[in-house]
């Protein structure tokens, strides 16, 4: 993901909300060094400045701006975004309910008309011989069809950017099988349908499929269902936000994954994280939103 | 005392007197090879309910040699399923095992309301899994059993685990409620049952363990990331029973810990008169063989 990024050749402007936070200052660092950022650093400008000396960081790589609280620091980072003079926002130690607010206020922030915000994750994992791409692991609960139909597209439409042409997107469910009592499950009969009338472009969709039948091509065999997914997805969509967060935590935890993550729906590119990610997952979330931007 | 490793179970299980593990409509490859290995490991007796010609050649066919080993005969499955659970009920069997037969045909014999196995409580699924970089057993409850408990359902399943887990050596376990995130949302039922359990619990209507909730599933199993979030809990970072919101929650978790994290998994059925394996054709051979050790330290 790095090295495609490198290969555009360009330096993004990213205004990051609340900055000082040690794991946000050492990914930024990271990605000015490496040579595709510029970063504006919202928040208490001496605080920040502490924490670059306490970790041998030279202050002067970014643009500070001085900001006493959270919203007004989150506002700043919207505007300088909406105003064109940074191309990506990313939040820092701000709550995240703060944040989405100032994101998306109807009037200053970066929303589209209409458009369904929710969030993308793309996960390397050592045990999966791919990317995988989630969603929704942070906005939306429980998503309805409309919704879900959004996120599906907005998973693709990355996955295309890693040059993956024909994204194969397992429907995420605790059995393969279709049931009335689970809204969920009747939702991707429909989305089936209209993937197969071509809505998305070119892609390969099947659900409910549980994650063995997603993501292991053994178990595919050994249950005998016939699945076009083959145990070889590129995408999975989980009916709901608690099912998708505790996936890609235990991952992070207990798989060795590495997370990126990118909320979609909005006017230009916006990196949210939570606090509690590493050094390693804010940088390459910060690669994926250069690579969208 | 808290478990390490799914090996720590065959400690627990040999010293005490051997379990009878009952299995019905046992002509079943997938779960003969695990039964008989328990069998020769010398941690259970098994008596085999089922097709006896059926058995004797799948042994045959996987060099497994079950001389000495009691064999009932009965070529029926719904037939094997309601005499092994007779012989449970007449304290000839310790454990109950599904062998070739539906889940649901066997839990309707469990069910039964003349001759089933029913204790008044709610039957509820209790998973050990062993992850390498946690540094405990974490037991996770209920992935594959009820599938959308609500606040009184959750409670039972609570106390099933509980009470598992403290067969199992355990002093007051620490039990986690799982939520997407840790603040209390009222659009999310699952962290207003979290809040309302970790009450019940400070209050003693829950006992035996220490319940906090909702936290996410980092802040469960990462004392840094809980530190990370200002999270005060005592639970937090050390979790030893992960409980799910839903059937969904717990698959996924379930299957992404056996698959991305390759975990190694035991789990049992609580909540009837004695443990209940089920295991699944998927489940590897090891994963039966601890389910076996569980259900059988499980039952004492």
């Amino acid at each position: 993901m790095v090295d495609m990024v490198l290969s555009q050749k360009k330096k993004y402007r990213i205004a990051v909300a609340w900055a000082q936070d040690t794991g946000t200052i050492s990914a930024i660092n990271r990605t000015v060094k490496d040579g595709f950022v510029e970063a504006i650093m919202i928040g208490q400008a001496g605080r920040i400045k502490d924490l670059c000396s306490e970790h041998g960081i030279d202050p002067c790589l970014f643009s500070l701006v001085d900001s006493e609280n959270e919203t007004d620091a989150s506002e700043r980072a919207v505007r300088l975004v909406k105003t064109g003079e940074a191309d990506i926002i990313m939040k820092g130690l701000v709550g995240t309910d703060k944040f989405l607010k100032a994101v998306m206020d109807k009037e200053y922030g970066l929303m589209l008309p209409d458009a369904v915000v929710s969030y993308v994750g793309v996960v390397e994992i050592p045990a999966y011989h791919k990317l995988l791409f989630i969603t929704d692991a942070a906005v939306i609960p429980y998503p309805d069809l409309k919704q879900k139909v959004a996120m599906a597209g907005y998973a693709i439409n990355i996955a295309r950017r890693f040059g993956i042409d024909t994204p194969k997107i397992a429907l995420i469910g605790a059995s393969e099988k279709v049931s009335s009592h689970f809204q969920y499950s009747t939702d991707y009969v429909e989305m089936k349908r209209i993937a197969e009338q071509g809505y998305f472009g070119r892609c390969i969709m099947d659900g409910p499929l549980d994650l063995f039948l997603s993501c292991d091509e053994k178990s595919v065999e050994t249950k005998g269902v016939r699945t076009p997914v083959n145990g070889d997805a590129d995408i999975l969509l989980f009916p709901s936000l608690e099912s998708c967060n505790p996936f890609y935590k235990s991952l992070m935890l207990f798989a060795e994954g590495e997370l990126g993550g990118l909320i979609m729906g909005t006017s230009k590119p916006v990196i949210l994280m939570s606090r509690s990610e590493s050094e390693k997952s804010k940088y390459y979330c910060i690669a994926l939103s250069c690579l969208m931007a | 005392m808290v478990l390490k490793s799914l090996a720590d179970l065959k400690e627990i299980v040999a010293g005490e007197p051997k379990k009878k593990l009952i299995v019905a409509a046992a002509q079943d490859q997938h779960s003969l090879g695990a039964v008989v290995r328990a069998w020769k490991d010398n941690v259970i007796e098994p008596i085999l309910v089922g097709d006896k010609e059926q058995i004797l050649n799948i042994c045959a066919a996987n060099n497994y040699d079950i001389t000495g080993v009691r064999i009932i005969h009965e070529p029926d499955t719904d037939m094997a399923v309601e005499m092994s659970i007779k012989m449970v009920n007449s304290k000839q069997g310790d454990v109950l095992m599904k062998g070739k037969i539906g889940t649901s045909s066997l839990l309707k014999g469990v069910l039964n309301r003349e001759w089933g196995l029913r204790t008044g409580n709610l039957l509820s699924h209790f998973a050990l899994f062993e992850v390498e970089t946690y540094p405990k057993v974490i037991a996770v409850t209920d992935v594959a059993m009820n599938i959308a408990p609500n606040l009184q359902d959750k409670i039972a399943i609570i106390n099933n685990s509980v009470g598992c887990l403290i067969k199992l050596g355990y002093k007051m376990p620490k039990v986690a409620v799982l939520g997407a995130v840790e603040m209390v949302n009222e659009s999310m039922e699952a962290t207003l049952h979290a809040a309302l359990l970790s009450k019940m619990n400070q209050r003693d209507q829950i006992k035996n363990c220490l319940i906090d909730g909702p936290l996410a599933f980092d802040n469960a199993v990462s004392l840094e990331s809980a530190k990370r979030k200002g999270i005060r809990s005592e639970v937090a970072g050390d979790t030893d029973l992960l409980l799910m919101p839903d059937i969904e929650v717990g698959n996924v978790l379930y299957k992404s810990l056996v698959f991305f994290a390759r975990a190694k998994v035991a789990a049992v059925i609580l909540g009837a008169r004695v443990p209940i394996v089920l295991t699944s054709r998927s489940d590897s051979e090891q994963a039966k063989y601890d389910s076996i050790l569980l259900s059988a330290a499980a039952s004492k």
